[in-house]
């Protein structure tokens, strides 16, 4: 496991292993959710693509 | 009661009590409002009453540089008030409990009232406590942030860098489940993207940052109450406009938060916290 420092008030310190862990729990979370956008992204621009839409086009389809 | 001999005439001799109450300003008190005589030139007045009362001030009866103390110790607030004089003053001429204030002529007819101790208004927006975040750090933890003096509060963090392009995270105590949040960016000249966390373990994008500025703006609603707490946020970076909220779904009492960014460290930059006043 990676070594983090982080700040309480003024003090700064080394984590914890339990307090490293939610940290990487964390990112590891926040990475799925920018992976699962990025994919939503990407279908959304394929689907578009298939039709010939732009993203206003489609803005505009949709109301 | 001490008094001085003031005014000293020519030839009067003093003697060493007169001398030694010159440190003592001579003084009255009014239980009733109560209009300024030439006798009170010199003086300070107590006023003392349980209602609210009236310091009048009326023309020809000081000469300028003529000053007055004005004390109110009772309940009732004392209001200084122009009879046929002028009574100028930059602050209030109300004078609360334990308010005080000096009433200097600067001729027969015009006199300046400088309180020098007043009831303050609240403001509306308080700041809390500010923390200076420091040299790569995974996350910053503020501490009593939140009691029971305000029901809402702003936090914002400007000022500092990341260690790559990040979205910042915010939880409240040491709670890592339940976070809700909606979140939708405006790419500059794209189109509106959005996500979402259900049930997750943070407010995932309370504020972003890069290797050039950090921003996170959010108002955080009733953390400290035993019920739900609300989150809203606005901001914006070189890339996109964007704005959030959410909330997190349990009903615990929080007094501390944490930002942390979604990867890397964060360096310097200032965290600061404020209370918005309940009235």
């Amino acid at each position: 496991m990676a070594t983090y420092k982080i700040q309480i008030d003024d003090e700064v310190r080394d984590a914890t292993v339990e307090e490293a862990a939610q940290i990487e729990e964390r990112q590891a979370e926040a990475e799925a959710q920018a992976d699962a956008a990025e994919a939503k992204a990407a279908a959304k621009k394929a689907v578009l693509l298939k039709l010939g839409l732009s993203n206003e086009e489609a803005a505009a389809l949709l109301g | 009661m001490a008094t001085t001999p003031y005014p000293f005439v020519a030839g009067a001799v003093l003697t060493a009590s007169q001398l030694n109450s010159t440190f003592n300003i001579p003084t009255t008190t009014k239980t009733a409002s109560y209009t300024l005589t030439a006798a009170d030139a010199g003086t300070r007045i107590y006023m003392n009453s349980g209602s609210a009362t009236t310091i009048t001030v009326n023309t020809s009866i000081f000469a300028a540089s003529d000053v007055v103390e004005i004390f109110n110790i009772g309940v009732g607030v004392t209001t200084i008030t122009a009879g046929t004089a002028t009574v100028s003053s930059a602050g209030p001429l109300a004078v609360p409990q334990y308010g005080s204030g000096r009433l200097t002529f600067t001729a027969a007819g015009a006199s300046i009232y400088t309180p020098t101790a007043v009831t303050t208004t609240s403001s509306g927006l308080t700041l809390i406590s500010t923390t200076t975040v420091g040299t790569t750090v995974a996350s910053v933890t503020v501490t009593g942030a939140f009691s029971s003096t305000y029901d809402n509060y702003k936090v914002t963090y400007s000022g500092g860098v990341a260690s790559t392009a990040v979205d910042l995270q915010m939880i409240l105590g040491a709670t890592t489940t339940n976070y809700y949040y909606g979140f939708g960016y405006l790419p500059y000249g794209g189109s509106l993207a959005s996500v979402t966390v259900n049930n997750g373990s943070s407010w995932a994008y309370a504020g972003g940052a890069n290797t050039a500025l950090t921003y996170l703006n959010c108002d955080i609603f009733r953390p400290f109450a035993t019920d739900e707490t609300l989150i809203a946020s606005v901001g914006g970076n070189a890339s996109n406009g964007n704005f959030g909220g959410g909330y997190l779904n349990n009903t615990t009492s929080y007094t501390a938060f944490t930002i942390t960014p979604s990867s890397g460290t964060l360096t310097g930059g200032t965290i600061r916290v404020y209370g918005y006043q309940n009235s």
